[in-house]
């Protein structure tokens, strides 16, 4: 499998404080990573980095060969990255279907002026948008509230309407953040199996989750960040049993006492 | 055009027929002027209905691009002799040009500082006109500027012009708002960094809302001009910027057509007052000024959606609402059975 996306010695400063301490990881083509570790470990952080939110204090970002610390954040979609908001980012006074056709902004070309005349190649051009939103509609099962205002939906409902935003623009790497929060068992059910069709299909994801459900039966592989820096990165049986992460989630009597 | 009628079809409808007759169900010349004047502020408000509610990007300027179309167009016809045509193409290009430059300036702008910064535009510009006395006559003004050679440019075949201009910019912009580029500028407002993400170069749309602003301004500005002859600053400041934010704030910012409504109720407002102060002797001077203020207090208070999008939410519901009650009669009869 050939490396997707190449993390090198990545950090980030906030003020006087370190988000984020050398980390490195790699993505590989066709494969879920998961990024996990406890509040306040620099997850968010690394995937804002990755999705050209905020640019590092120092390292490098590889994407498919492409130096990205340099690239402009509104070229991301058009290279291949595309990704989810923790705290959902959706526009709010527009239809579902409109806010997925959003997502397809990078597929299309129509100009501002043939867009106002309304020119054939914008109608079918527009045409094309709504056929592709509908069909990631379906996959996600939104269908039925395309024309819906986004601002009436329920939380669950909008993370899946960010998923299906995501993907209409054909991305080589989807970028989630937290994608299960606020989700029941059923609809963390759902959305793995979702994962992993998109895995098949030949989208790798890079994962931010606290579910630990969802990453066990997902993730190809596990980061493990804690206090910004990697602390373990194996395959989920091997993170389930290194003893770095169990300190780092449940915290061990040595620490316990030399805090106390 | 079969699209357009699919898809705004009774609004359109309503729109083109009331436009069509109101000349002769008000046969009377100064009605058609005020009906001229009103087309011409809907056309700068559309415009900045789309770099405000659709852009989300405040502008306290859009007079002074009206007035810089207005000059421009004066002055090549009455300077240089050139035709009103070739003048009203210059007062489109040269606002834009000048938005342009503006809009780069101040692209990392926003909030407060956005508003100040084309306030500020605004008053540079007014104050130009009135020094840059050679060209433009200064505070006292131009006359004889040349009529648009329109059938016989009668005050009747002056209003179809205008308003003729009023729908193409009006369909125009209803087309650019349910497009990609008025979906992006719609995604700009919301979320930056979910516009940026999905791929929409967010300076460069902000950029391109504001210069299409500052066309129809031009635009407007130029028939303005040609139209009334004459020319002085006095229209062209901070009174006039604040009327079309009013304009766009009261029918609603995130709808072209609410910028069309607010046009007419601020005109509707606007004659009224004329009329009140003939027969109140207090009511003369800037009252329009407080009364425009005091509307859009009472709007950001109570309505700040504004008109047009508050009675859709209120039809759909009513909708709704039929639909549930409905529903209900249907199980009863169904029970009953």
């Amino acid at each position: 499998m050939t490396t997707l996306l190449t993390v090198q010695d990545l950090s980030r400063d906030f003020g006087g404080v370190r988000a984020v301490n050398h980390v490195d990881f790699e993505v590989k083509q066709g494969e879920i990573l998961a990024l996990i570790g406890p509040n306040g470990a620099g997850k968010s952080t690394v995937l804002n980095m990755v999705s050209g939110v905020i640019p590092p204090s120092e390292g490098e970002i590889r994407f498919a060969n492409q130096l990205m610390t340099r690239v402009p954040g509104y070229e991301y979609a058009k290279l291949g990255i595309t990704r989810t908001f923790q705290n959902l980012q959706t526009f709010d006074d527009m239809t579902v279907l409109e806010n997925v056709m959003v997502g397809m902004h990078t597929k299309t070309h129509s100009s501002l002026f043939s867009c106002g005349m309304s020119l054939t190649t914008a109608r079918r051009e527009e045409r094309t948008m709504q056929e592709r939103a509908h069909t990631w509609l379906e996959k996600v099962g939104l269908s039925s509230l395309a024309s819906s205002h986004a601002g009436s939906l329920p939380y669950g409902k909008l993370r899946l309407m960010e998923i299906a935003r995501a993907m209409v623009a054909e991305p080589k790497l989807l970028l989630l953040d937290e994608p299960a929060a606020g989700l029941n068992h059923t609809e963390t059910a759902e959305m793995s199996r979702m994962f992993q069709e998109i895995r098949e299909n030949g989208t790798a994801i890079l994962l931010v989750e606290h579910d630990m459900d969802m990453i066990m039966t997902i993730a190809d592989r596990i980061v493990v960040l804690d206090q910004g820096s990697k602390i373990a990165e194996g395959t989920p049986r091997e993170i389930q049993e290194n003893p770095c992460v169990i300190a780092a989630y449940l915290g061990t009597e040595e620490q316990v006492e030399s805090r106390g | 055009m079969k699209q357009l009628t699919k898809k705004w079809g009774k609004s359109l409808g309503i729109y083109l027929a009331l436009m069509i007759i109101f000349p002769f169900v008000m046969p009377d010349e100064y009605y058609r002027s005020v009906g001229i004047i009103i087309g011409l502020q809907a056309i700068v408000a559309i415009g900045l209905c789309l770099v405000m509610g659709l852009a989300g990007q405040i502008s306290l300027g859009q007079a002074s691009f009206w007035g810089i179309g207005a000059y421009t167009s004066a002055v090549l016809t009455t300077k240089f002799g050139l035709t009103p045509l070739v003048g009203l193409v210059a007062s489109a290009i040269v606002p834009a040009v000048f938005a342009f430059i503006l809009g780069r300036a101040i692209a990392g702008l926003q909030g407060y500082y956005l508003a100040m910064a084309t306030l500020a535009f605004g008053y540079i510009v007014q104050i130009g006109i009135q020094e840059w006395e050679p060209v433009t006559g200064g505070a006292s003004g131009m006359i004889s500027i040349p009529q648009v050679p329109f059938f016989g440019g009668s005050e009747l075949s002056m209003y179809y012009l205008i308003w003729g201009i009023v729908t193409c910019v009006l369909l125009f912009s209803l087309n650019l708002m349910h497009s990609r580029i008025g979906r992006a500028f719609r995604a700009i407002h919301k979320s930056e960094v979910a516009a940026t993400s999905m791929g929409i170069d967010v300076r460069k749309f902000k950029l391109n809302a504001f210069v299409v602003s500052g066309m129809f301004a031009g635009i407007s500005g130029g028939l303005y001009a040609h139209y009334m002859g004459i020319l002085d600053p006095q229209p062209f400041g901070m009174h006039e910027s604040i009327k079309f934010l009013t304009m766009v704030v009261i029918g609603g910012m995130t709808s072209i057509w609410g910028a069309l409504i607010g046009t007419l109720v601020i005109g509707f407002i606007s004659e009224g007052l004329v009329m009140l102060s003939e027969v109140v002797p207090g009511l003369q001077g800037d009252v329009d000024t407080i009364v425009f203020g005091g509307i859009l207090v009472l709007i950001v208070m109570f309505m700040p959606e504004g008109l047009v999008p508050r009675i859709r939410s209120l039809y759909e519901k009513a909708q709704a609402k039929k639909a549930a009650a409905n529903a209900e009669q249907r199980v009863e009869r169904k029970a009953a059975i």
